[in-house]
């Protein structure tokens, strides 16, 4: 199945359009493209240090016999899928590479991938587990050996000035996001998921104030529009990295409405803003460190760490929850059953979606959920 | 499920044979203590084991007593209990027979049954975790708190920086360091609330001495196995760090290594090798199976013998000054960074370890220690539910064909059976042999 072009025939925004555009870019703007994986290391520094940040995603589904060469058959395929893209070439326009230390594959794709395949910059951003003072203070040193880095490369000073000035425009993409999260809590919402989805996929390529640009017209469209009055089940998903649109889609087809989300590119990015703070750096690291609620990090035991999800669920209306997991991701696997627990008590079923990363086979998955949007009807 | 035939194991040194007395009596020792309601604190390896003495701190290690389930094959049992839960078969089966355990032991109010000791891991009163060389480390004592015990944990976090930094840049230094003694200082303060004792520093200090002094010996001893043919195997080897985990800085394991360090010198002495025709030198990598060491006696006989493993390795980097022993805990952790460094451990850029257990592949010490030891294969123990350990086995076998070692990947686990056949085993293991016998007239050995 080719995943490139939309599986309900919709026009999208997805990983191919998203290359296109980024090789466009580059040659336009000749300036370095610095791939990221994971955010903990802030796009903004790099936009700031004259790069453009680009957010690596993977082809779900794709063959990824490449990788086999490097690393083991049990591992994320999302990782695998990256490793086999990079191996084949796929990823040639990058100039630099940024990996954070977020779970233990992608840490260790670092290795593998900077070893067989050196790109002119790369970077692996160590990130500590738990929120303590110290563990902060490392967070904040870190952004600083982060950015000298950056700037060896680009040879652009990073300048507070220039920095709090991309905080502004990332700031201010991440309030129309929220504007056009915010009218998804109506019933019958006149955003479908999908879209919204790829409207996000868009943030991890187009330079910011590019990308104010098309969320200002996608949120005047919307708000515009006459919403679809079919009701469904109001669906949030929960899980692994989601860089495609597929289970959005298929939820739709399945009578569903996904209405929110907290998945990694979904709204754990944009939810909340950098804080201005005199210092910007300060404002990064409790942005990215202490509120990207990434299950990574430790936030101590007991359910309360799942609090914020509950209030999503409450605040956009939720009838029920799909959980995607891809194999062998230790951090949300880890998660699911306390999480299920939690949500059951509060009167909210989760269905947990356990993939390899190919939704395949996908007539499976759409009974699946349509069995569980019949339920939540 | 039928048996393996692998499912026991043979040891070869009598000091090793010796712990079945040893380890009994200590847990005896604890398991009176347990009964006198002491609260037991349960750890992760990756916490400095000295700071357990320094507090006389009951304690329990759920990775080893998953191991200890393994061995007498009630591991499976525990981990479907906790599938049943809704905890993934692809998770860390260390943690899903633990956390089947925990599950049994609230419905029941009292360690089940089927625990491997009696009384099998107590109640905990605290959980001291790590978070070194895994993620599943940090979900594991989270959940412990979150689902079946409402209580305090303290993980440590050590950082390592990756493996193209310049860690001897003195501002990466302090950037490390800093991380590293105040996480330690954050762990002792935790332990001090928690036991409501004041560390003792020279009391922490003679118990560091001990507790390197008996390394040094472990250390020395597996030097020994450079000899040909090889003193010591792995069977002895696996069993033999026990010790160190239960008996910290005790006399007691002191003298345990000692005897050990001059049994095998006198081994190597009398040249008895652990096989008697010793026909292939192999480096072991990843975790053993701890349901089938008799592996390694398999192996024995036909002519292999593990000479090197991969695993819980102690290398020298507690060779550090100790009239601070913080500063020194903090230091060893340090040198083993910088080591690994030397190395270039890509595959796992951030190496660190605190607790001078761990494991490593795809460095520049393979070259070193094919060398040394005179390494003619690795096998390598690909675990499908410890993917920290096993993680890159791959990229290592491409840099030992480039020396012509050729390797053997075998899929199975740590603790959970499932995924074991005996036959298939065989198969491989003498397909591999073969290989090896080829390599060693000079054949090219590079297919993956
Ligand atoms: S999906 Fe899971 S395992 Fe894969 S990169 Fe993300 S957190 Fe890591
Ligand atoms: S290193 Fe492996 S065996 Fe140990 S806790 Fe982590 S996943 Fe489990």
């Amino acid at each position: 199945m080719n995943f490139n072009s939309h599986i309900f025939g919709k026009t999208t925004f997805n990983t191919t359009e998203n290359e296109k555009l980024i090789r466009r870019l580059k040659k336009e703007t000749q300036k370095p493209v610095i791939g990221y994986l994971c955010c903990f290391a802030p796009p903004e520094i790099i936009a700031a240090a004259g790069a453009i940040p680009y957010r690596i995603s993977g082809h779900p589904g794709s063959d990824t016999s490449k990788a086999d060469a490097y690393v083991e058959p049990y591992g994320c395929t999302y990782v695998r899928s990256i490793l086999a893209r990079a191996a084949e070439g796929q990823l040639d326009f990058l100039d630099g590479l940024v990996i954070s230390h977020s779970c233990d594959m992608v840490q260790r794709l670092y290795g593998i991938w900077t070893y067989y395949h050196p790109l002119n910059f790369s970077y692996l951003f160590n990130v500590p587990h738990q929120l303590t003072p110290w563990a902060k203070d490392f967070f904040k040193r870190e952004l600083g050996f982060f950015r000298e880095k950056l700037e060896q490369f680009t040879g652009q000073q990073v300048t507070t000035g220039a920095l709090n000035e991309t905080i502004g425009l990332y700031n201010k993409n991440r309030s129309l996001v929220r504007q056009i999260y915010e009218l998804r809590k109506a019933a019958p919402p006149p955003v479908e998921g999908s879209e919204a989805f790829e409207i996000l996929m868009a943030g991890g390529v187009l330079p910011a104030d590019q990308y104010r640009t098309f969320l200002e017209s996608a949120l005047k469209n919307f708000q515009q529009r006459k919403p679809d009055p079919h009701q469904g089940p109001r669906i949030m998903i929960w899980g692994s990295i989601m860089d495609s649109p597929i289970l959005f889609e298929v939820i739709e087809k399945a009578g569903g409405k996904v209405v929110c989300d907290d998945t990694c590119i979904g709204f754990r990015t944009w939810e909340k803003d950098v804080p201005q703070t005199a210092d910007p750096y300060d404002g990064l690291t409790e942005h990215y460190f202490v509120n990207f609620q990434c299950p990574r990090t430790d936030r101590g035991p007991s359910v309360k760490r799942f609090n914020y999800l509950l209030e999503r669920a409450r605040a956009y209306r939720v009838d029920g929850v799909v959980g995607y997991i891809i194999s062998f991701c230790d951090p949300h696997k880890f998660d699911y059953p306390d999480l299920r627990d939690y949500l059951k008590k509060e009167g909210l079923p989760l269905l947990l979606i356990d993939d390899n990363y190919s939704f395949e086979p996908l007539e499976a998955l759409k009974t699946r959920l349509e069995a569980f949007m019949e339920m939540r009807k | 499920m039928t048996q393996s035939e692998m499912s026991r194991a043979k040891r070869h040194l009598e000091t090793t044979k010796k712990m079945k007395e040893m380890l009994p009596r200590f847990f005896m020792r604890m398991m009176e203590r347990k009964f006198s309601n002491e609260p037991v604190a349960w750890c992760m390896v990756g916490i400095p084991p000295e700071l357990l003495k320094a507090f006389d701190l009951l304690f329990e290690w759920p990775e080893n007593f998953g191991t200890m389930c393994a061995s007498r094959q009630v591991a499976p049992y525990f981990i479907e209990v906790a599938e049943n839960d809704g905890y993934s078969p692809e998770l860390c089966s260390y943690v899903t027979n633990t956390m089947g355990y925990c599950r049994l032991f609230k419905e029941k109010g009292e360690a089940p049954e089927e625990s491997p000791l009696p009384g099998g891991m107590g109640t905990p009163a605290m959980l001291l975790g790590s978070g070194f060389v895994c993620e599943p480390r940090w979900k594991w004592f989270q959940s412990i708190a979150t689902r079946f015990f409402d209580i305090p944990v303290y993980s440590t976090d050590p950082l390592a920086p990756p493996w193209d930094v310049d860690p001897h840049d003195p501002r990466i230094e302090e950037h490390y360091l800093t991380l590293l003694r105040e996480d330690l200082a954050g762990q002792i303060e935790f332990m001090e609330k928690q036991t409501g004792k004041k560390l003792d520093l020279d009391n922490l200090r003679e118990i560091m001495e001990r507790s390197h002094q008996a390394l040094t010996y472990w250390r020395d001893t597996l030097a020994l196995r450079r000899a040909i043919p090889s003193p010591m195997g792995s069977t002895d080897y696996f069993h033999a760090i026990i010790p160190q985990m239960y008996l910290v800085g005790d006399e007691d394991a002191v003298v345990f290594y000692r005897e050990m360090y001059e049994e095998v010198r006198d081994r190597v002495e009398r040249k008895m090798g652990v096989v008697e025709d010793e026909k292939y030198r192999l480096i072991w990598f990843g975790l053993p199976p701890w349901f089938n060491m008799g592996i390694f006696n398999y192996l024995e006989s036909l002519g292999a013998v593990v000479a090197y493993e991969s695993t819980y390795n102690v290398g020298d980097y507690f060779e550090v000054d100790l009239s601070d022993p913080l500063e020194a805990i903090v230091r060893r952790t340090w040198q083993r960074a910088l080591k690994m460094h030397e190395y270039g451990s890509e595959t796992m850029p951030e190496l660190c370890n605190p607790a001078v257990f761990g494991g490593f592949s795809g460095s520049s010490l393979l070259e070193e220690l094919v060398d040394q030891y005179s390494l003619n294969g690795a096998l390598m123990h690909l675990t499908r539910s410890c993917r920290a350990v096993s993680f890159g086995e791959v990229h290592t076998k491409n840099r030992l064909a480039k020396i012509n070692v050729p390797s053997l990947i075998f899929e199975s686990d740590m603790a959970d059976p499932r995924l074991w056949s005996d036959a298939q085993i065989k198969t491989r293991l003498h397909a591999f042999l073969e290989t090896m016998d080829k390599a060693k007239q000079g054949g090219q050995i590079n297919e993956l």
